[in-house]
């Protein structure tokens, strides 16, 4: 194993709340005394981990789960309430826009305090001067004060200088959102040479694809908590699942209600087994309470509702099992068939025997593991060609 | 070797005093010379306020030589105490040393005011005041303990400031107190005897005295500035205690 970078050990942080006006005595008498905290906000709870050199993580979660406040102490400059962080090697930080820049000053003068902030100072700073105007690429504005700065050079400008750094360990917060398209590349490609020399990079991003592209592990927190830990394929699925669920949520409430209105034909079993990249096996059985053989529908979703296939017993002409009088039983695999990792959804309808009126709806979730970077639901066979026909 | 980040905070200090305003360049010597000029005329000319005899016989040197070092202390711990909050968004962040942050301010008034008291000492000698250039070197012990107290309030008073926003507001009027109490602007014979021996307690009182003695007198080092350094050194260490346990967890409150 290589060597550890980056432990956080137990770390939680707990903000005082603070009132219109200020904090007062006793908020300073308690600091002076060094009482812990007692009450506050817990941004941070019991967070612990590890990152080894070249094993890049990233941090996933909602909006308020912690991710910023959890990097600022990462980096140094916000204290724990409870736990340690321990750093071994460089550390550059680049966590919010414009962190550390003061408008007045020209770019080039924020430069210098901000370099010498990471430690690059006096020859080696002057040596890579040029490098990180170059790759700025923000012109005769690197004169100008700050303050006119849009916010896109802005970034430049703070990601230009982490370049020349090459730190051991680089976090980075939601900044690369910022720039240009073709900036946001420029950024990419260097992250991943740095990466393949062997740098290490702590992320947080919303972008999945950047966290799966960029990182090999992940860690989703959720209201201040370690939701999950494991893989950033498996963690990104998780957490798009989790996404995508909130927000079908509101839509299969409505459709719930119309399912199982007459009960006439029910799914009352639904077992998914070997669920993987290549197919399943689902095995189920209905219930007819006029004894008449009923037809099932099945169909496979995407976790957020959209549908990837659908297919039924009738339009198979298939004749469910008669397992006793009024219980029907059936079994299907898919079999090679393509799907991208991700969370979806098995779903079986009850239909009378015609196969005309729906019934009963019963879902199953599942996942499709695998670390593809593949966009779209499934995996369309195709061949590069030569491109002499151009 | 100066910690290079110390160093860029220095440079932003001074530039911050000499750019900005079209007067700024010369503001670092015209603004107590505007303050001389006032006291000068209040005091010399309405009030008459004697000069010892020891200390020669001009008032405006008497009062320069009091007023500089005491507009240091002054100014230095007042614009420490809004320090960090005016560098909010570097302390919060960036890994900057808060330490630095009102150290800075502090020995940049100090270095100014130094130097301006320097300008004008040369600037009297040759006008034919009866002052001694000698006292450029001679009173630095006195500089020196109380840059030391002021930057033991500087760290104070810029982590509380934080927390309790009131306290820039009261270093003003009790900055005018003690300044009206330690013989810079009068001669400590004026004050009726019975309040004598609580002036000459105030350890600040005893640093202006230096300064008349070794700028005005002639004096060289003494024993006493070994007592007012040692004294300030133990205020800047406390200020410091006060920082460490404060300053960390500011970022809560800013």
């Amino acid at each position: 194993m290589s060597e550890i970078l980056l432990a956080i050990d137990h770390v939680s942080k707990t903000f005082p709340r603070i009132g219109r006006h200020g904090a007062g005595f006793a908020a300073l008498a308690r600091l002076v005394v060094a009482k812990p905290l007692t009450e506050g906000f817990n941004a941070l709870k019991d967070i612990d981990f590890s990152v080894r050199r070249g094993e890049s993580f990233a941090l996933v979660g909602e909006n308020g789960a912690g991710k910023s406040t959890l990097l600022k102490i990462i980096a140094g400059v916000l204290q724990p309430s409870k736990g340690s962080v321990t750093r071994t090697g460089t550390v550059g930080a680049l966590l919010e826009l414009g962190a550390g820049f003061h408008p007045e000053y020209s770019g080039r003068e924020n430069l210098k305090l901000a370099a010498a902030l990471q430690g690059l100072v006096g020859a080696a700073y002057e040596a890579k001067l040029d490098e990180i105007i170059r790759f700025a690429d923000i012109g005769e504005h690197i004169d100008a004060p700050i303050k006119t700065y849009s916010s896109g050079m802005v970034v430049r400008l703070g990601f230009a200088l982490v370049t020349a750094l090459k730190p051991d360990l680089l976090i980075t917060d939601e900044v690369l959102a910022v720039g240009d398209e073709s900036f946001q590349n420029k950024c990419i490609t260097w992250m991943e040479r740095y990466l393949a020399e062997g740098g290490t990079l702590l992320l947080v991003s919303h972008s999945l694809y950047h966290v799966k592209k960029l990182t090999q592990r992940a860690v989703w927190l959720d209201h201040g908590g370690m939701r999950m830990i494991g893989s950033a394929n498996d963690v990104a699925i998780a957490y798009q699942a989790f996404h995508e669920a909130k927000q079908a949520g509101a839509k299969q409430v409505a459709a719930a209600s119309d399912d199982s209105a007459l009960g006439q034909y029910a799914v009352t079993n639904l077992r998914i087994e070997r669920s993987d990249g290549d197919g399943l096996t689902v095995y189920g059985a209905l219930k007819s309470r006029d004894g008449r053989r009923p037809q099932v529908a099945l169909g496979v979703i995407r976790i957020d509702g959209t549908p990837v296939y659908g297919t039924t017993s009738e339009i198979d002409q298939i004749e469910l099992q008669e397992d006793g009088i009024g219980h029907f039983k059936f079994a299907l695999t898919f079999s090679d068939w393509r799907l991208l990792p991700g969370a979806y959804k098995l779903r079986a309808h009850a239909l009378d025997p015609e196969g005309m009126r729906l019934y009963d709806t019963v879902e199953r979730d599942f996942t499709v593991s695998g670390d593809s970077r593949e966009q779209g639901l499934v995996r369309l066979p195709h061949v590069w060609g030569a491109s002499n026909r151009l | 070797m100066v910690n290079p980040l110390f160093r860029a905070l220095v440079e932003r200090e001074i530039k911050n005093r000499f750019l900005g305003g079209a007067l700024s360049p010369v503001w670092w010597l015209a603004q107590p010379l505007l303050s001389l000029g006032v006291y000068a005329l209040v005091f010399g000319l309405f009030m008459r306020a004697a000069v010892p005899a020891r200390y020669g016989d001009s008032f405006v040197a008497y009062l320069a030589v009091g007023l500089w070092p005491w507009l240091a202390f002054a100014e230095s711990v007042t614009r420490s105490a809004t320090s960090l909050i005016a560098q909010a968004s570097l302390i919060t962040k960036t890994a900057l040393p808060r330490a630095f942050v009102p150290l800075s301010t502090v020995i940049v008034t100090f270095a100014l005011n130094w130097l301006a008291l320097a300008v004008i000492v040369l600037l009297f000698k040759a006008l034919g005041f009866s002052i001694h250039v000698g006292g450029i070197l001679f009173s630095l012990p006195a500089w020196i303990s109380l840059f030391l107290t002021a930057l033991g309030l500087a760290w104070i008073v810029s982590a509380a400031q934080v927390l309790v926003r009131d306290i820039e507001g009261m270093l003003g009027p009790l900055f005018m107190l003690l300044s009206f109490v330690c013989g810079i602007q009068y001669g400590l014979e004026s004050i009726p005897v019975a309040w004598r021996d609580i002036v000459l307690a105030n350890p600040f009182t005893q640093v202006i005295e230096r300064m008349h003695e070794t700028y005005l007198a002639g004096a060289g080092f003494a024993v006493v500035d070994a007592y007012l350094v040692a004294g300030a050194a133990l205020i800047a260490l406390l200020g410091y205690a006060f920082f460490r346990r404060v300053a960390p967890h500011v970022d809560d409150y800013l």
